[in-house]
């Protein structure tokens, strides 16, 4: 392998780790403010990422077509919350246990890859390319060829991570979500509408997953089933990011898309599942995380 | 014994398993089409994987979105056992179910470390991961073209294979509903049904959570590859394609329609699952859409399954007439062990909760802890039943140095405990709230045999659980389920349920906050009565007028300090306690 593979592998790697991050700080912000995460999140994605191959076809702009894609995700996270989230409170504890949501947002999950299946067809499509005007335009940077895509890919990504963190740390909204997932009551005492930020924090998850979906087009080919491979690998990211902390999260994002761009290298047929197991034998040896300190409750 | 109680005990329903068996007998020979004979043998198979699954969802709480996984070992360990090494069919699927139960083992070590969403995760995961290794893996497992020719069950002239095959999968399923009932009857059933409410509860009684959670993990993997292996033999073909997330999500509808925690859950999903694909079958591209819809309504419609809606109409325990207090306890003594803390010193991230506490507390006595709110009285008695790990310091038991055991060791050491807030299992009557302290009398396959012949099931537990109930004045309540108690009420089935375990030294934590005075009074009797027994008693408490009458020694704490040790008059003297209490003139 010589410099430009390796600069190339690296750069694909950290390309598919940002969406990875992207789908995973979804599951961070819920999981927040609400002890609750979307099993669907991969299959939001997919959806997104084929509302932007429709809204593209349409011939939109593409700020008109990203902007839409967002919004369609914004009311899927809205209705995901009042469909399967919310009213699980209401039921007296229920044999599931307190796991039903994990339960009711798969259901969400299957129903929305089973419409876009009908409507798309089950095979897989190409996205076309959305900062140049081919999929594999290619840019020499000290006489190593990166593709375009990949590159801004990567760049668009880290920008909607950080406009999170600022949002979720220096924005008034961040700090009642911040607030809720302290103590929902505390939060409420203090003039928060809690019920409202418990929605809200779905809504922000469906937007992230947006964005990886419009993203994740010029990488691969999208189709119905890929969400759930999706969702897992964001779960595992999130875990391994301890779920609390959204730059140990984005890190970890990264650091397993290389790790899977690596091991893909060195075994095409089964290397996609050694970072897998890898994490999973990770998280079952540190379950709070690589870059989580339990937390110990004194209350 | 259990009229008095007023509750049924339960015990194998022989009848019901009577006629199971024969209506299995004589289906084949009725006078119907072979497709249904069909429909029977997918009924069996399917309902042993959804058996296993609500033990492992609907008994121990624990999350499995990867039975697929388990159910893919399975078929393919029994396929390939069949094909590959010429094994008798029975043989093969016997060692399927033993391939899918030690990776359910595997697994269930991840289980030990994770729970809720993150078990979910794992599972979902490794399901996942074993669906790909099936696809990829062609040399070994054909991938999606698959195995075929994998061979029934055949005897002579092949006539009748079906029916042999339908009696072998039925027979199995009717060996492992047994099974199922038997955990769900006994002991076991009650400690899942412990570790499913609250571990921390769980541990505290002695429960090996660790171990029963990897246990009934790695029983229900077991059970979903007995399930593969009977689907392989059954289709006579395994491809890859059939044990996607959709079947681990199928397998979860059928566990929660039925009825989790339900004796009769596994089977009534099992069939409303098989009508639920039979609708399918024909409007194929709409499937995703009729589980993931079936998940939502039966979720938030009526969580509680098929089984639970006929619950509703069975008749509620009958009331039973007041029962005389007992004053004498089912046991002569009590085995009193001294305890000592020394030097015990605990920090909560920089805040000092505890620094440097010894307390001795002599054999057979009841000493009192008290001290302002956050003085660190929880914290001691966390760090004593081993909730807690201290910084230095250590806690022994007459002399013998508790250190090296958790809480659950400790617990069956002789160390036992109530809660400052409620604690009980509100899935179980009180009396089996009081059995779960009970220590096992008897092996489980006597157990097993009791149960079976249906006399003297749990007799002696029950005997001994009722009279402590007795002890404490509660007999008449032993049917009813703690949720439906007042709050005393509740306090002293708690009481109940640590006298059960017959420790060596018990922690009271608040045992009469919230309490009216004449329920205090009865308390306070009861802590009297087992001191005469040869109890030792740590009590940590704010009223002090109960303190200083039933304590011989008292600690006071306060901001982790201990600051006087003594007889409750001394303390009572002490200027540093009532400057704690009631603070000084020249405060701020």
């Amino acid at each position: 392998m010589n410099g430009t593979d390796l600069v190339q592998l690296l750069l694909g790697g950290l390309a598919m780790g940002a969406i990875y991050a992207l789908v995973a700080l979804g599951l961070y912000v819920t999981h927040l403010a609400t002890h609750r995460v979307n099993f669907g999140q991969g299959d939001f994605m997919m959806a997104a990422a084929y509302l932007t191959i429709a809204t593209r076809a349409a011939h939109l702009s593409l700020p008109l077509a990203i902007a839409s894609v967002i919004l369609c995700l914004a009311v899927m996270g809205w209705l995901l919350d009042r469909v399967a989230i919310r009213p699980l409170d209401r039921k007296r504890r229920s044999t599931v246990g307190s796991y039903a949501w994990i339960l009711t947002t798969a259901g969400v999950a299957l129903i929305v890859q089973n419409v876009i299946e009908l409507r798309y067809g089950k095979s897989s499509q190409y996205s076309p390319p959305l900062f140049s005007d081919q999929r594999d335009n290619v840019v020499h940077f000290f006489g190593v060829g990166v593709f375009v895509e990949e590159l801004l890919v990567i760049v668009v990504a880290s920008a909607v991570a950080l406009a999170f963190y600022l949002f979720m740390f220096r924005s008034r909204w961040g700090k009642c979500i911040q607030t809720v997932a302290f103590n929902p009551e505390v939060a409420s005492l203090l003039g928060i509408h809690t019920q409202r930020v418990k929605v809200s924090v779905f809504v922000i998850a469906a937007v992230l997953a947006a964005f990886a979906g419009v993203l994740i087009g010029p990488l691969v080919t999208v189709n119905p089933q890929m969400g759930l491979i999706f969702t897992i690998k964001a779960l595992i990211v999130a875990a391994i990011g301890g779920l609390s902390n959204p730059i140990g999260i984005f890190a970890g994002g990264l650091l397993f898309g290389v790790a899977e761009a690596g091991s893909n290298y060195v075994d095409s047929s089964f290397g996609d599942l050694y970072p897998l197991l890898a994490a999973l034998i990770l998280i079952a040896i540190k379950p709070a995380g690589l870059f989580s300190e339990r937390a110990i409750d004194v209350r | 014994m259990s009229a008095e109680a007023g509750s049924a005990v339960n015990h194998a329903p022989r009848a019901a398993y009577a006629v199971a068996l024969l209506f299995l007998i004589v289906l084949p020979w009725m006078p119907i089409n072979g497709y249904w004979v069909h429909v029977a043998q997918t009924f069996s198979y399917t309902a042993i994987a959804v058996i296993g699954l609500n033990l492992l969802l609907g008994l121990s709480g624990q999350m499995s979105l990867g039975q697929a996984g388990f159910y893919a070992i399975g078929s393919y360990g029994s396929a390939l056992a069949a094909i590959r090494l010429g094994l008798p069919v029975a043989v093969a699927v016997l060692l399927g179910t033993m391939l899918a139960g030690i990776a359910g083992a595997v697994v269930g070590v991840f289980a030990l470390r994770t729970r809720g969403l993150y078990l979910a995760m794992t599972t979902l995961a490794i399901g996942f991961v074993i669906g790909i290794v099936g696809q990829r893996w062609v040399s070994v497992t054909g991938g999606t073209m698959g195995l075929s020719s994998v061979p029934g069950i055949t005897f002579g002239d092949g006539r009748h294979d079906d029916t042999w095959y339908l009696y072998f999968a039925g027979g199995c399923l009717l060996l492992v509903q047994i099974g199922a009932d038997y955990v769900s009857d006994s002991r076991i059933g009650r400690r899942l049904r412990a570790i499913n409410e609250s571990e921390v509860f769980a541990a505290a009684i002695g429960i090996r959570v660790g171990w029963w959670r990897a246990s009934v993990f790695a029983a229900s993997a077991a059970l979903a590859g007995l399930s593969g292996a009977l689907f392989a033999h059954q289709s006579g073909f395994v491809g890859s394609d059939a044990f996607s997330v959709r079947l681990s999500i199928s397998l979860l509808i059928a566990a929660v329609i039925g009825g989790l925690g339900t004796r009769t859950g596994a089977l009534l999903g099992s069939a409303i699952l098989l009508v639920l694909v039979e609708l399918t079958a024909g409007a194929e591209k709409y499937g995703l859409i009729v589980y993931g819809g079936t998940l939502l309504v039966v979720l938030l419609v009526f969580p509680q399954g098929a089984a639970g809606l006929f619950a509703r109409f069975r008749k509620r325990p009958p009331v039973v007439a007041a029962r005389a207090r007992d004053d004498r306890l089912p046991f002569a003594a009590f085995e009193g062990a001294s305890l000592s803390i020394r030097g015990v010193t605990k920090r909560y991230s920089g805040v000092m909760a505890l620094d440097d506490v010894t307390i001795e507390v002599a054999r057979g006595t009841v000493h009192g802890l008290i001290g302002p709110n956050g003085a660190g009285k929880s914290t001691l008695i966390n760090v004593v039943a081993g909730l807690y790990r201290c910084e230095s310091g250590s806690v022994g038991m007459d002399g013998a140095d508790l250190g090296p055991l958790d809480a659950d060791g400790r617990a069956r050491h002789g160390l036992a405990r109530t809660f400052q807030n409620l604690r009980s299992i509100e899935s179980l009557t009180s009396i089996e709230n009081v059995q779960l302290g009970i220590a096992p009398r008897l092996s489980v396959f006597s157990d097993l045999r009791q149960w079976w012949s249906g006399r003297s099931f749990e007799a002696e537990e029950r005997r001994i659980a009722l009279a402590i109930m007795d002890f404490l004045g509660i007999g008449s309540l032993a049917a009813v389920r703690p949720a439906e108690l007042s709050y005393g009420h509740r306090k002293l089935v708690e009481l109940a349920r640590a006298i059960a375990q017959r420790p060596k030294v018990m922690l009271l934590d608040e045992p009469i906050a919230g309490l009216n005075a004449q329920e205090a009074k009865e308390i306070a009797a009861a802590v009297i009565r087992l001191r005469a027994l040869g109890a030792t008693i740590v009590v940590i408490e704010h009223n002090m007028e109960f303190v200083m009458s039933i304590c011989d020694t008292v600690s006071v704490l306060d901001h982790g300090v201990l600051i006087a040790t003594g007889t409750p008059g001394e303390v009572q003297r002490d200027a540093k306690v009532i400057t704690a209490y009631l603070g000084t003139d020249d405060a701020p």
